[in-house]
């Protein structure tokens, strides 16, 4: 607006990032199967070749925790070091099987070093879906609210609605919306939601309740019909808590369970590297 | 079981004087000389005597020829009188000055891992800690000591006086009141030429003594203008192509303009209780849509907000900050085509907007025909702001447009894991500087952590200085050990990004008033990390570049980062 003018240039549009690292993963598994077929036919030994760096690319995973504790540091921001966990991991499946030869291993320290690998891969997988879509469902509620607050807030929901249900009452002793609310409401007001909802949140109880809420107000008085406005918006916004509380708790918790799985892993995979490095044999 | 207690003495505002040497002779003397002399000690208020005032908020520093007394770019504080040998200013920028040095990275990285370990175990504990400045030095400039003071000076005095252009400092002129008063950097170096005494007075002081002595007011105000004049148009790329006498006509001819108020920040109205109409009918307009442009207006300092009629109210076109003009692209089309001017949006006040308006009839004599036929097309085709118009109503109804570091969160990308608000806490001692929450526009979150205003209104009425401009940086910080908790600065600010926290000693004791028995509180506030190697410790830490610190005083950078 009324700036001092400056001369336009025209820049091609460059490709999109995750094409750009996409194509060099890609680029980098190709380069991995040369490099593996290189060795084969230079009679070296595959295993140990891929098994170093297989350890090398599953410690470079797992370090991404330990950047995340050092804030303050210069070693690159934590959005560079998610992208390069995020391609390193999915590339790291390809180095697996070349290194397992696409096999399911037998013994038992062989099969829980496969599992915990693949259950980590899993979620990781799970992770980068939830990630890319929880934001955008999180985003969606009419305010956004922190984790730990949210007993907080919903402690004065509760408080709200409690006192406007018993002002009402207070008018000429109406109780019929303080009946509802006994039968219907307090407890969907006070407690956070079951184990199903945490799993796959709905908006059915909400709906439905403000439908009955709905249908009681040709019965109420002016002070009880004040008093269910007050309740339309507490209903709303619990239900918004209740969303936010298990979608939030979602991400915490698979965030645990990822980081638990690398620690098998990692504990798994020294285990085998040791063991396998001990009974190497063979010509030197 | 309840935390053992520590009692203190509550500080006050002259607990810490600005002078440890200033005592009731000096200031019998200063009450001798002018200005001082021709105010009314009863026209001051008893809680603010004129005696206290002196004795607390001003200073005599004694220089040797060559020192440093301020230096083009540093943010001032104080204002100067001279009272005694002789000064200089200078009237261009001193190459042998140099640029300003950051603390060393050696420091920093050796603050970063020891905070590592250093994470107390109660929160907001505190020891004193003592900041100390880098100063950047050349082999024309040296450092010395003075007074627990590392002062800068100039090795080759009369070599500069005869390189440069300088202004002799007269004895009882006031000089650095526009930076001390205007929160903005200094805009000249002055130097001593030889031995000589200068009356530092601290900005709160020079409030106080301009609130009860209407000369020295009138006075201030004038060198205001006049100063602020000649360095605003000097730096304008519009009047690039003008030679210096074209400059000295254009100055001549141009009006200095003040619109709204420069406490704005205590009228700042809660979102939801006003309309939109109500708050841009209290803007105070400064020039209508659909009639003919007066000049060109050049804003100086505040903010202002463009618009245009639609329905029965005005939509926000865009905003205007320091250095942009209004009113050229209808003076240019008006050039081209040779039709009469005529506005096509209204300009208002947002708070306060300092304005130079230069007449149009000299804009299109001297300014506009100096462009280039391409440059003066392009100013005639306005182009519209890269943001939508709701977006730029949200940001100007908010005053948001005032943050040059505002911390400006995706939730369409966030996934609340809050490692920026760890990775902040990490940074500082356990204790985040923020809170992740903040008003809401589509899916942008405009958290509550320091905007790091343009026109930080929070530095308005800090009784002691506390919280100030870093000389080095530009970031508005707050020095703890001045800091008397008065809450001042938290409750100024707009954006409740200040808050206030009791005080712990390292073993979990509260500290306490002795007097009172109240716990001593300090304030607190982003800091952008700035004894960090990473920078905002937040946007380093944020896995999804969802946070981002961005300058929202400018309307591009925000434009891009929510089209990335």
């Amino acid at each position: 607006m009324n700036r001092p003018p400056s001369p336009k240039r025209s820049t091609p549009k460059p490709l999109p990032r995750a094409v750009v690292r996409t194509a060099l993963m890609l680029l980098g598994v190709a380069a991995l199967w040369f490099w593996i077929g290189w060795i084969d036919q230079s009679l070296g030994r595959t295993s140990y070749a891929t098994g170093y760096l297989l350890f090398g690319v599953i410690f470079t995973l797992a370090a991404y925790n330990v950047r995340k504790r050092l804030p303050g540091l210069p070693l690159g921001s934590s959005a560079n070091w998610l992208q390069l966990h995020i391609y390193l991991g999915i590339g790291s499946a390809a180095l697996v099987l070349l290194h397992s030869g696409a096999k399911w291993p037998t013994g038992w320290l062989e099969t829980v070093l496969a599992g915990s690998y693949w259950a980590t891969f899993a979620s990781g997988l799970w992770g980068l879906y939830l990630t890319r879509t929880l934001p955008k469902q999180l985003a969606r509620t009419s305010e956004q609210y922190i984790y730990e607050r949210i007993p907080i807030l919903r402690r004065e929901i509760l408080d709200q609605s409690r006192t406007a249900v018993l002002s009402a009452a207070g008018d000429r002793g109406a109780t019929t919306l303080a009946e509802f609310y006994c039968t219907r409401l307090d407890s969907y007001l006070s407690e956070p939601r079951g184990g199903l909802y945490a799993i796959r949140p709905t908006s059915t109880l909400r709906r439905q309740l403000m439908r009955e809420l709905s249908d009681l107000r040709r019965f109420l008085s002016q002070a009880e019909l004040k008093a269910s406005e007050v309740l339309f918006a507490l209903v709303r916004k619990k239900d918004d808590l209740d969303f936010h509380e298990s979608r939030q708790g979602l991400l915490k918790r698979w965030l645990f369970v990822h980081i638990t799985l690398t620690c098998v892993l990692l504990t798994s995979a020294v285990l085998h590297g040791w063991l396998a490095l001990a009974m190497r044999g063979g010509v030197q | 079981m309840p935390s053992p207690e520590v009692a203190t003495t509550r500080p006050q505002r002259w607990t810490e004087p600005f002078g440890a040497d200033t005592d009731d002779a000096l200031v019998d003397r200063l009450l001798g000389i002018a200005p001082f002399k021709h105010m009314d000690p009863a026209a001051f208020p008893k809680k603010l005597p004129l005696r206290d005032l002196l004795r607390g908020d001003t200073r005599v520093n004694k220089y040797k020829p060559g020192d440093l007394i301020v230096r083009e770019g540093d943010y001032g504080t104080s204002a100067f009188i001279l009272l005694h040998g002789t000064a200089s200013g200078t009237l261009e920028r001193l190459a042998v000055l140099g640029e300003l040095e950051k603390p060393s990275l050696g420091q920093r990285l050796k603050r970063s891992i020891a905070q590592l370990w250093q994470s107390p175990k109660v929160p907001e504990a505190r020891s004193l800690s003592v900041n100390t400045n880098q100063i950047g030095s050349s082999s024309d400039v040296g450092t010395r000591q003075a007074n627990n003071d590392t002062r800068l000076f100039l090795q080759d005095v009369p070599g500069v006086l005869d390189e440069y252009q300088t202004t002799k400092i007269q004895a009882g002129e006031l000089f650095g009141e526009v930076a001390a008063l205007g929160r903005t950097p200094r805009t000249a170096t002055v130097f001593a030429e030889s031995q000589c005494l200068m009356l530092e007075i601290r900005w709160q002081g020079l409030r106080d003594l301009m609130r009860y002595s209407p000369a020295l007011s009138q006075h201030v105000q004038q060198l205001y203008r006049k100063n602020s004049l000649d360095a605003h148009l000097s730096q304008t790329p519009l009047l690039a192509g003008l030679s210096e006498n074209e400059v000295q006509q254009v100055a001549a001819a141009t009006q200095f303009e003040t619109h709204g108020s420069f406490d704005w920040h205590t009228d700042l109205p809660e979102a939801d209780q006003e309309t939109l109409f109500e708050r841009i009918a209290r803007e105070p307009l400064v020039a209508e849509e659909g009639t003919a442009p007066t000049g060109l207006l050049m804003v100086r300092s505040g903010f202002a907000r463009v618009s245009q009629r639609r329905g029965d109210g005005h939509q926000t076109t865009a905003y205007l900050g320091k250095g942009q003009v209004f009113g050229a692209s209808e003076l240019a089309r008006s050039l081209l085509e040779g039709t009469p001017a005529v506005l096509s949006h209204s300009l208002r006040a947002v708070g306060y907007v300092d304005l130079l308006r230069i007449p149009a009839d000299v804009a299109l004599e001297l300014v506009l025909p100096k462009l280039s036929a391409d440059e003066l097309l392009n100013l005639a085709q306005q182009t519209d702001a890269p943001l939508p118009a709701r977006t730029l109503d949200y940001l100007v109804d908010r005053r948001l447009m005032n943050g040059t570091q505002a911390m400006v969160i995706d939730l369409d990308r966030c996934t609340r894991c809050d490692d920026c608000v760890r990775a902040c806490a990490a940074t500082h001692g356990g204790n985040p500087r923020f809170v992740r929450q903040g008003p809401t526009h589509d899916q942008l979150q405009f958290a509550n952590a320091c905007l790091q205003c343009v026109d930080p209104v929070c530095m308005i009425g800090c009784p002691t200085g506390a919280i100030h401009r870093d000389a080095e940086t530009g970031v508005v910080e707050i020095n703890e050990p001045t800091c008397v908790g008065c809450s001042t600065c938290a409750n100024s600010c707009p954006y409740s990004n200040i808050r206030m926290v009791d005080l712990h000693e390292p073993g979990g004791a509260i500290v306490v008033d002795e007097t009172t028995g109240t716990p001593i509180v300090k304030a607190t506030k982003c800091d952008l990390c700035i004894d960090q190697l990473t920078g905002p410790a937040c946007q380093h830490a944020c896995p999804h570049e969802a946070l981002v610190r961005i300058d929202v005083a400018e309307i591009t950078p925000l434009a891009e980062w929510m089209t990335k």
